[in-house]
Formats: structure tokens, sequence, C-alpha cells
């Protein structure tokens, strides 16, 4: 760590976000550094997936190029597993090569996802359609396509939530391993402990409005710390939801 | 995951071969190769010539007549206008009522998909020849021209698309429950829409079935036209065309779901005339003019002593040559199949808002119900009329009318598409990417759906001379020879059941599961 801090990759500050009338959170004021490993927590409908998308837009204004893995995956079904993790890069090749790699891969990008596609167990899949994939599958095509884009900085939006605790550990520490920077809504705090070094932690205030709760470093923080994060389920639950 | 390509299993290391590509999206590809190339492999064989001497100015007549419509010389353009809605409504909504229950058994019953592949495969315009030599010119000939045929393909349809159904729903459902309460608590539900979108469609065919009766006699919009067109009449012709156009464009207002009940009511006060059935003759007309004399005279003894085979044999040396005529419908079928394929591909994503811009959009959807509003029969006959009798004026009216209609249908499902925000950003690899591979299938379905449209249709293209099995059935209605019609119409039916069959085995299956691929 070094002692003065490095200018932001993004100042995200508004007072609200939401979708059309509908306000989802108050009052942000997010700091991105370079180099932070940052878990997004919060009981569902808390407002991840609005503050992700917001980063993204923020980051998109700035042309700052971040891989994405979206919750519900973006995945053409009827596609094969290695076109959907080369449609990561589609931007980055001429039509002539999209087209006919459509049509015969090139074995040098066939060689590229499979070199991604090793460490993720789906290197035998590649030829597959997407919808004969389970969920755990389908979901590691999905960070392969994140990975497949070579960026810096990773977004995810809840990118481990189908698979068990043990591989989610192994996702999460070849994400890191690709990326220098990384935000990633999660529902695992166990793991937001251990992978990574910042936790923001949304939820409803007292006025029912969603807030920022928490963010702080992750040092010396514990599971129980978070527990207030998710209120209990019989009595709280479901007006959190709607 | 520092891996190496030296260390590589080869697999890893090369991509298949595309004719070893296993993913549903390359079973497509070498299918539409494989249509594309037998087609140009095929072409060298078939008459495409051009004989008319001056097919620029009878086009010119053609346009000038549709640029200058007289409405006020059509006799009764109403009553018309009236009886084509009405057998179009009655004879869909009919068929709808029978197709839906066969449609819970389809799948199981292999006796039903025969017979009902056998009652599609005859072309409503055939039905209407043949009803029509019991009935006479009426309302029943018509509604049940369009009834018979369009009850077989409900059955089927709605059949498959409740096979299409997500199964996840189906089997949570307790074990025990009934065939009927399925369909009503799990199946109809999720299945409505399309089913309705489907009926509504078919209504729109229905309509232009309906103008088609117009040419064996029936006094719809198509009798007129007909008449107008073969004497030359182009102004009026112009007219009649134009208001079939603004029926068929005009059909979201007056075709909406809480009008049509009232129109179909309200219509049963125009539906006639109808026919006064004389059991005898009816009777007579199905157990003996329509077979082969030497069947219905046949005995214990004929069979025996082997004149009933020698007999037969006699009888099928006095049918036309119908080799050539087979050849020519299967070729003009897979000529118009492959046609349509492309035709298809490449109006559809002009149409559709992800990839065409407004102007494409607009345009390509005028030509798109230009073309799928024509009937193919009328098509044919004006291409014929610029070309020439060939093959080519066929093809091209089958391959632009059966085209448009699954473009329409691709840009629809295009357009209902979602597309996830992390899309790609270029127009040409959204289209490549993220929209083909979803609506390939969907096309796919389509295009062999209608390749045994197609065929029935090479049919009815016998009746402006093209010489296909249709013409042969046509004739010999033509001479009153019904028992030469009849058994050509069962030869008919059983190479478009054999058609169907193929196209059938060749379609793409399986669940499209779009839940995490939803956005």
């Amino acid at each position: 760590m070094t002692q003065e801090t490095p200018s932001p990759l993004l100042h995200l500050s508004q007072d609200h976000l939401g979708h059309g009338a509908e306000v989802v959170l108050r009052d942000l004021d997010i700091r991105l550094l370079p180099g932070e490993r940052i878990a997004l927590l919060g009981a569902s409908g808390a407002g991840k997936s609005t503050l992700l998308e917001a980063l993204r837009a923020a980051l998109q204004q700035r042309d700052v190029a971040a891989a994405w893995c979206p919750q519900r995956q973006g995945l053409v079904p009827q596609l094969s597993v290695y076109h959907n993790i080369f449609m990561g890069r589609l931007d980055q090749h001429s039509r002539l090569t999209n087209l006919l790699n459509l049509l015969r891969p090139k074995p040098a990008h066939w060689q590229a996802v499979a070199t991604l596609c090793e460490p993720l167990g789906i290197a035998g899949l590649m030829e597959r359609s997407v919808e004969a994939l389970s969920g755990g599958q389908r979901q590691r095509v999905a960070i392969a396509r994140a990975l497949y884009q070579g960026h810096d900085l990773f977004l995810g939006d809840e990118p481990v939530a189908s698979v068990d605790p043990h591989q989610a550990s192994q996702l999460i520490q070849l994400i890191h391993a690709r990326h220098a920077t990384s935000v990633v809504a999660l529902h695992q705090r166990e793991l937001a402990l251990t992978h990574f070094t910042r936790v923001i932690g949304l939820g409803k205030q007292a006025d029912g409005q969603g807030h920022v709760l928490l963010d702080v470093a992750t040092d010396g923080l514990t599971p129980g710390d978070l527990d207030f994060l998710y209120p209990a389920a019989a009595t709280r639950e479901s007006s959190d939801v709607s | 995951m520092s891996a190496d390509p030296s260390t590589m299993t080869a697999e890893l290391r090369h991509p298949p071969r595309w004719w070893q590509a296993r993913s549903d999206g390359a079973r497509l590809l070498h299918l539409g190769g494989g249509l594309v190339i037998a087609m140009l492999v095929l072409v060298p064989f078939a008459d495409l010539s051009v004989t008319s001497r001056d097919p620029w100015q009878e086009l010119g007549r053609m346009l000038t007549g549709l640029a200058s419509p007289a409405p006020g010389a059509l006799e009764s353009p109403l009553h018309a206008l009236i009886l084509t809605i009405a057998f179009a409504l009655w004879g869909t909504l009919l068929g709808a009522l029978i197709g839906l229950p066969l449609a819970l058994v389809y799948s199981r019953s292999r006796l039903l998909r025969g017979i009902c592949a056998g009652l599609r495969a005859v072309h409503e315009l055939f039905w209407a020849l043949l009803l029509l030599q019991v009935f006479g010119l009426s309302a029943a000939t018509a509604l049940a021209a369009i009834t018979i045929p369009y009850a077989a393909t409900f059955a089927k349809v709605y059949a498959e698309i409740l096979e299409q159904l997500p199964q996840a729903p189906l089997k949570a459902l307790p074990w025990a429950s009934s065939r009927a309460m399925r369909f009503v608590y799990a199946e109809l539900p999720m299945a409505w829409r399309r089913m309705a979108s489907y009926t509504r469609y078919r209504f729109e065919c229905g309509l232009r079935a309906s103008v088609l009766l117009g040419f064996v006699g029936l006094p719809t919009l198509g009798f007129y036209l007909e008449s107008a067109f073969r004497e030359g009449r182009y102004a009026e012709a112009g007219a009649l065309l134009w208001i079939f156009y603004l029926l068929i464009a005009t059909l979201p207002w007056w075709g909406h779901r809480r009008v049509l009940p009232v129109l179909a009511i309200a219509s049963l006060w125009w539906l006639g005339p109808w026919p006064d059935i004389s059991p005898t003759l009816l009777w007579r007309f199905i157990s003996h003019d329509i077979w082969p004399a030497p069947l219905v005279n046949a005995s214990f003894e004929s069979l025996t002593s082997g004149e009933l085979a020698t007999g037969l044999l006699q009888w099928a040396s006095h049918l036309p040559d119908l080799l050539p005529a087979i050849g020519n419908t299967l070729l003009l079928g897979l000529l118009g199949t492959a046609g349509s394929l492309l035709i298809a591909m490449l109006l559809w994503p002009l149409a559709s808002r992800h990839v065409g811009n407004r102007l494409s959009q607009h345009s390509t959807n005028g030509l798109l119900i230009f073309l799928r509003t024509t009937p193919e029969l009328i098509l044919a006959f004006i291409l014929l009329l610029l070309l020439g009798p060939s093959l080519l004026p066929a093809w091209l009216a089958l391959a632009l009318h059966n085209g448009a209609i699954i473009a329409f249908l691709c840009a629809r499902h295009a357009n209902q598409i979602q597309l996830p925000p992390s899309r790609p950003q270029g127009k040409f690899e959204c289209w490549l990417y993220e929209l083909n591979p979803r609506v390939a299938p969907g096309m796919f379905a389509l295009l062999l759906y209608r390749a045994e449209t197609i065929i029935r249709e090479t049919a009815i293209l016998g009746m402006l001379g093209v010489v296909t099995l249709g013409f042969h059935i046509d004739s010999s209605f033509e001479y009153l020879m019904f028992d030469q019609a009849f058994a050509l119409l069962v030869l008919t039916a059983i190479l478009n059941i054999g058609v169907d069959s193929l196209a059938r085995r060749l379609r793409p299956s399986g669940e499209i599961s779009e839940d995490s691929c939803v956005r």
C-alpha cells in the first residue's frame, strides 16, 4: 500500500439512482481506486444491480473499458460455448473475421478461448450449445466471456451465484488473477471477507429508502459485522423485496 | 491457467472441421448450405427459359392498370368483398375449433397424423374443385374447402407449439393430473399468445385462399380478378387488387378480437347460397364416380381371374405421363424452398428494428406486405404473363411469396428480442451473433413447415399451365374424369406426406430455453 492516495478511476456522486420514477438508491458517493477489490453486499432488492449498472455507464462515459459479467448472463443459447466466449471481443475484430468465425473458427482464436476455458473446467464443452449446459456451466461461460475481453477492470453481478462455495472461491481467485481492479456483487459474505479488500453494503434505512449502509475495508471485519445488512427474514424480507 | 498450446490436446488446439461441428447453429448452417447447394446443382435441369415476346409492354399495361384503378367499372365489389371475408372467417374459425382438440392427441396418434397429413396435403383449391362436384357453387363448398385443410393444419401447428413449451411447469404438476387439466392449467396459458397469433396469421391466409376460390368460380374477389386479368381489363384488376391490399392492410383494425365475433355473426346473413344436396348423387359420387371403373365393378371372381389386375393396368395406361410431372413438382418444391430461404434471410434483417434503419424498415415492410399479401397464384399469373410458360415464373412466385412470409415472421420475432446491455456495438455483429442464432431455429422451422406448403402450391400452379401434377388434376376435372382426378389427388397427397415427413425430420427440434439468456 502506498501512502499517497492514487487518483480514483471513478468518482460516482449522485443523489439518487433508479429506474424511471422509482428511486432505488439515495445519496451515493463512491470512489473507485485502481487495485481495489470491492464486494457489493446486501439483501436481494437492495440495489446491487442498479449500482453496478450505474458504475458501468459512468465508466463507459469516461472511456474506461471494463469487463462485464451480468447477472442474467446474456448468453445466446443456440450458439456454442466457443462462440459465446468469442463474442466478448466482437468489437476488436473485422466484420469478415467475425463472419468467418461463425463458419470456421481460426485456430488462434480457438486456442485463446481454450486457454481460458481450461482453468474454468469447460474446455471440453467448447462445441456444445449453451442451451445444453447446466446453470453452473453457463455461469462459467459468462465469466469466460468477461475474461476474454481482457480488460483491467472487472464488474460482475453475482457471477458466482450458482456454484458451490469452494468453486466460487476458485472462480473469484481466477477473476482477480486476471483483473487488477474488481467490483463484484455477491451474496456469500464469507467470500467477501476472504477475497476482497473493501465491502460496500447496501440496504434500506429507517426512512424506507435504499442507501449505502457500509463502506469499509475488510481488514478485521467479521461475518457478524455484516449481519445487519440482512434483516431477519420473517418481518422485514417481504417489505424489502417489494 | 498458464495453458501452453504445445501441451494442449489436439481437440483444444484445433477447432472442429466445419462438417464436424455439433452445435445447433452448425446443424442449421449445414441444412441451409445443403439446400442452396442442391438448388445450384439442380437449376440446370429446370426449364427456366423466358419465352414471351414482349414482357415489358405487358408489365407496363398492368402497372398502368394498378396505378389508375377503375373501381367504378366493378360489378358488385361489396358483395364479393363480404363473401371473401365471410368464407375466410368461418372457414378459419371452424378449422380452429376442430383442430384444437385434435392437437392434444396429435403427437400420440400415428393414425391422426396420417389423416391430417392427407387432408392438409390437398390444396384448398383442389378441395373446392372436388367438393364443387357435390355441393355446387355454394357456401358449403367454400367453407369446407377452407375448413378441412385448416383443421388438419391447426392440429399439427398447435401440437408443435405445445411441444415446444418449457417442460418445467408441466413436470411440476401433480402426477395424476388429466390431459385436459394439464392443458387448461399449464399448456394453454403458456401457449395462448403463440396460438392466438398463429390463428390470426392463418385467418390472413384464409383471406387469400378465399380470394383464390374465385378461380374455380365461387363469387369472391378472385372470381372478378381472374376474369379481369384474363380479359386484359387491367384497370378493373388493379381496383380489385387495391381492395384486397386495403383489406389486408386494415386487418389490425377490423380484425380486432372484439370486432371479429360481431363480424362473424353479421356475415352469416350474407353467407350463401346453401346447396340442395341430393343424397343419392352424393353417394354415387363418393362410391362410384371417383374410383377407377375396374375397382368399382370388382368382384371376387374378377380378382381371382386376374381380370381386376388387367383392368386396373389398362385404366392406369390411360393416365397421362406422370414422371415428368412428379419430377417438376419435386424440382419446383426444392427450388422454391431454397429460394424462400435466400429471400427470407435477405429481407428479415432489413425489416427488424435492431438492424435496419427507419427507411429500410418502412420500405422492406411495404415490400413484404405486397409480396405476402398477393396470393402466389396471382403472383405466378402475373409473372407468367411477363415471362411466358416455364418453371421460372412459378419459382419466382413461390420464392418471393413464401420468403416474404418467413421474413415477416422472423422480423417480428427479432423485434421481440430484448438485446442484452452487453450487446456488441456494431449492427452487423449484433445481427450475426445476437439475432441470427436466436432467429434462425424459428426461421428453419418455418421454412421446413413451408416446404410442405410450397409443394402443395406447386400443384395449384399447374392450373396456370406449369406441368406439375396439379396441371393433370386440373385438366382431369375439366374433362369430368373424376376417377383420374381423384387418383392424382391421392398421388399428390402421398408426395406431400413424403416431403412433410422429410421436413419434420430436418426441422430443428428441442425447446429453446431462454431462461438465463433473456437479457
